[in-house]
């Protein structure tokens, strides 16, 4: 069954396409990236899925439901989480989750909501206000009660920034425990690649409103179709270098005395084969450094409007 | 619409109240220094002319309060999920926005009935001035349907908030204080300029202030014009739950809800 299937999604503010004809849908289980530059449109395509804001077209089902008929149905099995917004602030932590356990009419609430804390270690802190926090404490606090109700379905919308790095080790680690031991389906966005790399299974890649692709991360990265190659070389023959690979056809991007980077075609085996013409001519390297594309290469080139 | 979300909207409205020192001023300290000031001048007014408007003036003050209370507590406890932060989860969550408006005019109900109580021991202790001296059913009647309007006023703020955001936010203290002079809390509607009584005959609050005072000179009671207060009360009510829902809706529309601006 798809959890969550998305049909030609459309919201517009004045002139602005923020989303614009959109389609994809995610099986149970899985975990689903929505990656994009800034004001590509993935928060407003999960505010439309959560019921914030309406849609101008476009068909959405969740759970199977959709989710405008059976409002109740879907809101009690989903939940979401993002750094952006804290809970109440004047209210602390512990009242905070009193709130949503009652308004999600979880049972044994008080023991819930203490293993929920201990499980993001905010402990000793739930006597806190909210507004008292730092922001990777919020950011925990929102994750608590975005796990509060044991969602089959959990939306994600940069839930992990301003996390210290081990913290949110922890935090992937209890993500994906949780979309194990339920089989949750989760819809992810982040700034970090790598999360996304380790957490998602597919990737929509948006921009401008519009999904450019949707794969694996592996494949996604296959679009980008230069590594770059940085050596250090010996004796300053940099100079004479460049010369020899301007005349294999390679594209040199930067060359000086004793350091040269080029690009090379990420597929195939050009590159092996231009390190091997490098050894023959006798050019000796210091230092040699092979950047394969990943997916903030792919980003980034999105983000600046290449292909 | 489900009660325990009510029941957790109504435990957030307490855990504001408790958790901040403004809410609770609301309900205890502006009422108590509007006594204050009412009662002496009623006292210096009777010095100089032998008038006693003590009962008048309390009664006007004591009952004003629920029109004040229910209708900026709405206004105000709504956007204290604007001010913190809150909509983005609360929306989100499956509560419904009739159930956010109902959970908000029962919690503001209940301060409403907090301040006047406690106004209305305090005015017996200070000035031997007691509330029941009208009838238990005038008091409740009035209570009840200065409350309702208090409500009305409280859902086209919460419309304007809504629609506008946070920057209208100055019109939750107030608007009611633009329907006060012309509500007769303190005089009779004889004392209003036409025009003004004009106005005055379209709010529902005017009628019940009128019964008090005629009351007070010892006629009977005239429970007609409570039916008329109360059929303007239910015409503006209705008015407003369409107005709110309306504009709960442009909110949905404008993305009001996920920036809370
Ligand atoms: N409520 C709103 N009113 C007007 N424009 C908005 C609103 N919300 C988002 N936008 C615009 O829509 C575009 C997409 O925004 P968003 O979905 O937040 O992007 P992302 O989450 O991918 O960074 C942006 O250009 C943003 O400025
Ligand atoms: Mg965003």
């Amino acid at each position: 069954m798809d959890v969550i299937e998305v049909k030609n999604l459309c919201k517009s503010y004045g002139q602005l396409k923020a989303v614009d004809h959109i389609s994809f849908s995610v099986k149970k289980g899985e975990f689903f990236g929505l990656l994009g530059p800034n004001g590509a449109g993935k928060s407003t395509t999960i505010n439309m899925l959560t019921g914030l804001l309406e849609k101008d077209s476009g068909h959405i089902s969740l759970l199977g439901k959709d989710p405008v008929t059976d409002w109740e149905y879907v809101k009690n099995r989903m939940n979401v989480a993002t750094a952006y917004y804290p809970l109440t602030e004047v209210l602390t932590i512990r009242q905070n989750l009193r709130v949503y356990g009652r308004m999600y009419d979880i049972p044994k609430r008080e023991q819930k909501i203490d293993e929920m804390l201990k499980q993001f270690e905010l402990n000793d802190l739930q006597h806190h206000r909210v507004i008292t926090l730092s922001s990777g404490e919020r950011t925990r606090v929102a994750l608590c009660k975005g796990l509060l109700n044991d969602p089959e379905l959990l939306f994600l919308d940069e839930c992990t920034v301003g996390l210290d790095p081990d913290i949110a080790e922890k935090t992937r680690r209890i993500l994906k425990e949780y979309q194990r031991e339920r089989h949750a389906t989760f819809l992810f966005t982040s700034h970090y690649m790598h999360e996304v790399e380790e957490l998602c299974g597919r990737i929509a890649f948006m921009n401008k409103g519009k999904i450019l692709k949707i794969d694996t991360a592996h494949n996604l990265k296959k679009l980008i179709t230069k590594m770059t190659v940085s050596l250090g070389i010996k004796e300053g023959k940099g100079a004479l270098l460049k010369e020899f690979l301007v005349a294999e056809g390679v594209e040199v991007i930067f060359a000086e005395n004793n350091a040269l980077i080029f690009e090379v075609p990420s597929r195939g085996e050009k590159v092996y084969k231009i390190m091997n013409k490098i050894f023959k001519k006798g050019f000796k390297l210091s230092d040699l450094h092979i950047q394969r594309p990943t997916l903030d290469d792919l980003f980034i080139a999105v983000a600046r409007g290449k292909k | 619409m489900k009660w325990h979300r009510v029941k957790a909207l109504l435990l957030k409205c307490y855990y504001l109240t408790i958790n901040s020192p403004d809410r609770l001023c609301d309900m205890f300290y502006w009422p108590l220094i509007d006594l204050f000031v009412w009662g002496f001048a009623s006292f210096y007014i009777k010095d100089i002319s032998d008038v006693n408007v003590l009962s008048a003036l309390l009664g006007g003050i004591i009952l004003w309060v629920f029109v004040w209370r229910s209708s900026q507590d709405i206004a105000v406890y709504v956007l204290e999920d604007f001010w913190g932060k809150n909509l983005y989860h609360l929306f989100s969550s499956p509560v419904r926005f009739s159930e956010h408006l109902l959970s908000i005019i029962t919690f503001s109900f209940f301060r409403a009935l907090a301040s006047g109580t406690f106004m209305a021991l305090i005015a017996s202790l200070l000035y031997s001035f007691s509330l029941f001296s009208f009838s238990p059913l005038v008091v409740g009647l009035s209570i009840f349907l200065l409350s309702l309007f208090g409500w009305t006023t409280g859902l086209f703020v919460t419309a304007l908030i809504f629609r506008f955001g946070q920057r209208i936010q100055v019109l939750a203290w107030s608007t009611v204080w633009i329907i006060q002079p012309f509500s007769c809390v303190f005089y009779p509607l004889s004392s209003l300029p036409v025009w003004g009584q004009w106005i005055a005959r379209l709010l529902p609050t005017t009628y019940i202030f009128e019964n008090m005072r005629a009351m007070m000179l010892g006629h009977p009671v005239d429970y007609s014009t409570y039916a008329i207060s109360f059929i303007i009360s239910m015409i503006f009510f209705g008015i407003g739950l369409v107005v709110v829902h309306w504009s709960f809706q442009s909110a949905r529309k404008m993305g009001m809800l996920e920036k809370g601006d």
